[in-house]
């Protein structure tokens, strides 16, 4: 029988756990989000080297498996002295991760920012990293946020790999519960709900920042 | 810190017998991806609302949670449904359906991308809606969709990876053992990273270079 | 016999939401008429071919194809929306025209003509090669028979789109605006074509904006107004009685625009 009151019961302590999934997931964004725009105006500098170090990082981090990485820095960062807790290098493997995504994606924003824009903030006497954090990246974000949000909600369901080294979210908080009521297929079930909740809400967020810039434009 | 590579050349074996696995897997998940997402989008586009609005659940489903609860899901809770299927078995279809998902918003778009135009001259010279599918739309769509496509193969090859999780035997999961009995985790999985960075370039170089000819041959058809 | 007419529109009322395009159209053509439908832009009568051609299916009223309700079945009194193939059955022997041509830029001028042949009729691949190749022929094009829609200038796409057409031998031939879409040094070959196939007797119903045309080769022009026809008779009746004020209007403004552009072109800027 489907047994609804495992369900009633493990809820609170699932909704609890799916807390750090959020903690873990958006940390990651928003430390990837800076590594990304860093790569990105490297891509798009005149320096070769910057160029090729963005090109080789954006094809080793998406080239990988993310359970790959996620192995590497559990086992080998130890390896080179490095003893961080593991939830710590787990979140900083999914940012590297999402990153060279974001990297990516924001290549595609920066270069559909009008070339006029820049030369009007060059003219008025902006310099390089004013132009970049006011209003390159400002309009970057603007024209590529549906990719944006997506990878958002991509690294939400990527976070459940982290159980996987033993960080306890989600996931690993249901596999735990499975295990001890023998109950997976409700767990399981639940947990994937929990997560579908999740990313409808950023979605949902999402489009109201989207129609917040819409306004912008109208006036 | 030591580096031993003689550790990969003893296990060699093991070792080829996981990609290959790896490979299977990936284009048994592909193949099943492929025709789920296509019936699935046939089924959202070109039926009534009842066959369309679960279908559309089951896209959102499959897009909007990971793919390893998915994997939980067939594979411990298969059985509540009688389905005991062996991990790999189970880790095929999962790669099918959750790829399925993606693959029918691919197809979905590919469909809405033919002008109704030519939809109604086709119905107007008495093609049946199969015909119009098979001969109209998916000939011209292909080419549209041929990158998101060879993008999203690309992208199941890697899930592949997470297969490991529920002890299929792919090469993740070789060389995750090879290392743990070995303590050689440098090694090992340092190898791993670079044979499936390796494997992706190649893959989507090949990807991008299909999608040139393509766009040659459409050329021709197109301007 | 003779005197049933071969499309029998009674009726008709088209809504999308609360938006009446068409507000009930009686309309009979008989075998061989040419009828040219005139009026302004969002009048309806691109939508009433449409609905002739069950592209559009009509909220109201009924429509006979040589005979044949369109669309719908009777069941006991009430309305049943026909099947696909029932509709397909009644239309067979209705070729449309489309003002975008609507040819499949994936196959060639010949294919898009011997493909539905193939698929639709079960026609062998040879012998439907063979008519279409006769069907490009009719309208001139049977040296572009390899080429693809986009390596055609519209005025020979649009002929393809005509042989299409006919190549599945229609009884009837609707065209909607099938000259609006082309350059205008372009509009004489399709409009030849289409004389062409009056003087062979075929039945047509044409959306056009074409007034020589019109005058010339209809027996009958129907000027549709606000989902409505508000005037109707040979081309002499309606382009001369124009006591109706929007008909007057209409033609005035389509006469001064053409005198503009020939007094422009004596002028040498058009």
């Amino acid at each position: 029988m489907f047994d609804t009151a495992i369900i009633i019961k493990s809820l609170p302590m699932l909704l609890g756990a799916s807390v750090w999934t959020v903690i873990y997931s958006l940390t990651s964004v928003a430390i990837g989000f800076c590594i990304g725009t860093l790569i990105c105006a490297m891509g798009l500098s005149r320096s070769g080297v910057g160029r090729a170090v963005a090109a080789f990082y954006v094809s080793f981090f998406r080239g990988v498996p993310l359970l790959v990485q996620l192995l590497i820095s559990y086992y080998c960062l130890p390896l080179i002295g490095l003893n961080v807790p593991s939830s710590v290098a787990a979140v900083g493997t999914l940012a590297l991760c999402t990153g060279a995504y974001l990297a990516e994606i924001l290549r595609g924003g920066f270069l559909g920012i009008p070339p006029g824009l820049i030369e009007a903030a060059r003219m008025v006497g902006l310099s390089r990293a004013q132009i970049l954090t006011r209003i390159e990246v400002p309009l970057a974000v603007r024209l590529t946020l549906p990719a944006l949000v997506n990878e958002t909600t991509m690294m939400v369901k990527a976070s459940s790999l982290i159980s996987v080294v033993g960080v306890l979210e989600l996931t690993r908080l249901a596999q735990n519960i499975a295990t001890s009521t023998f109950q997976p297929l409700e767990i399981y079930l639940t947990a994937g709900a929990i997560y579908f909740v999740i990313n409808g809400a950023i979605t949902f967020l999402a489009s109201l920042l989207e129609r917040s810039f819409r306004v912008e434009k109208a006036a | 810190m030591s580096f031993n590579p003689a550790i990969l050349t003893d296990n060699w074996a093991a070792i080829l017998d996981g990609m290959v696995l790896t490979i299977v897997i990936w284009a048994a998940g592909t193949v099943i991806g492929l025709a789920v997402g296509l019936l699935v989008a046939i089924g959202q586009l070109f039926t009534n609302r009842w066959v369309a609005a679960p279908l559309t659940l089951y896209v959102a489903v499959m897009r909007g949670t990971p793919f390893l609860i998915q994997l939980f899901v067939i594979y411990y809770g298969g059985p509540f449904f009688g389905l005991d299927l062996s991990p790999l078995t189970a880790g095929i279809a999962g790669l099918g359906f959750y790829g399925g998902g993606y693959f029918a918003e691919i197809f979905r778009a590919g469909f809405l991308s033919v002008p109704p135009g030519q939809i109604e001259a086709a119905r107007m010279m008495g093609m049946s809606r199969f015909q119009i599918i098979r001969h109209v739309q998916l000939p011209q769509m292909l080419v549209i969709i041929l990158p998101a496509l060879a993008n999203m193969t690309v992208l199941l090859s890697k899930e592949t990876a997470v297969l490991s999780v529920i002890t299929v035997n792919e090469l993740t999961s070789v060389i995750q053992s090879i290392g743990s009995t070995t303590f050689a985790f440098a090694e090992t999985l340092l190898f791993l990273a670079v044979v499936y960075w390796a494997f992706l370039e190649i893959v989507t170089a090949a990807a991008r270079r299909l999608e040139k000819r393509v766009g040659r041959f459409t050329l021709r058809g197109q301007h | 016999m003779s005197e049933q007419p071969i499309i029998d529109v009674r009726g008709v009322w088209k809504r999308f939401g609360t938006v009446e395009v068409l507000r009930g159209i009686d309309l009979a053509i008989r075998k061989s008429e040419v009828a040219c439908i005139i009026g302004p832009s969002g009048s309806g009568k691109s939508t009433l071919l449409r609905c002739i051609a069950f592209l559009e299916a009509y909220s109201e009223g009924e429509i006979y194809i040589e005979g044949e309700l369109l669309g719908y079945m009777l069941d006991g009194g009430k309305r049943i929306p026909a099947s696909d193939s029932e509709v397909a059955r009644v239309r067979r022997n209705v070729g449309f025209v489309f003002q975008q041509f609507n040819l499949w830029p994936h196959m060639t001028a010949l294919e898009n003509v011997a493909a539905p042949l193939r698929l639709a009729r079960g026609i062998p691949r040879e012998d439907a090669a063979g008519r279409a190749r006769r069907m490009l022929e009719k309208v001139g094009l049977a040296h572009r028979a390899e080429a693809y829609p986009s390596q055609l200038s519209g005025g020979q796409q649009q002929r393809v789109g005509i042989a299409r057409a006919l190549a599945m031998e229609p009884h009837i031939m609707l065209f909607d605006e099938p000259t609006s879409a082309l350059d205008p040094e372009l509009v004489g070959e399709v409009l030849q074509v289409m004389r062409d196939l009056a003087s062979e007797g075929m039945t047509m119903v044409v959306v056009t904006h074409e007034m020589g045309f019109a005058a010339q080769v209809a027996d009958k022009v129907l000027f549709i107004d606000h989902g409505k026809i508000a005037a109707a008779g040979s081309p002499h009746e309606v382009f001369r009685r124009d006591e109706n004020p929007r008909l007057r209007q209409f033609l005035q403004n389509y006469f001064d625009r053409n005198v503009f552009w020939q007094n422009a072109g004596e002028a040498g800027i058009g």
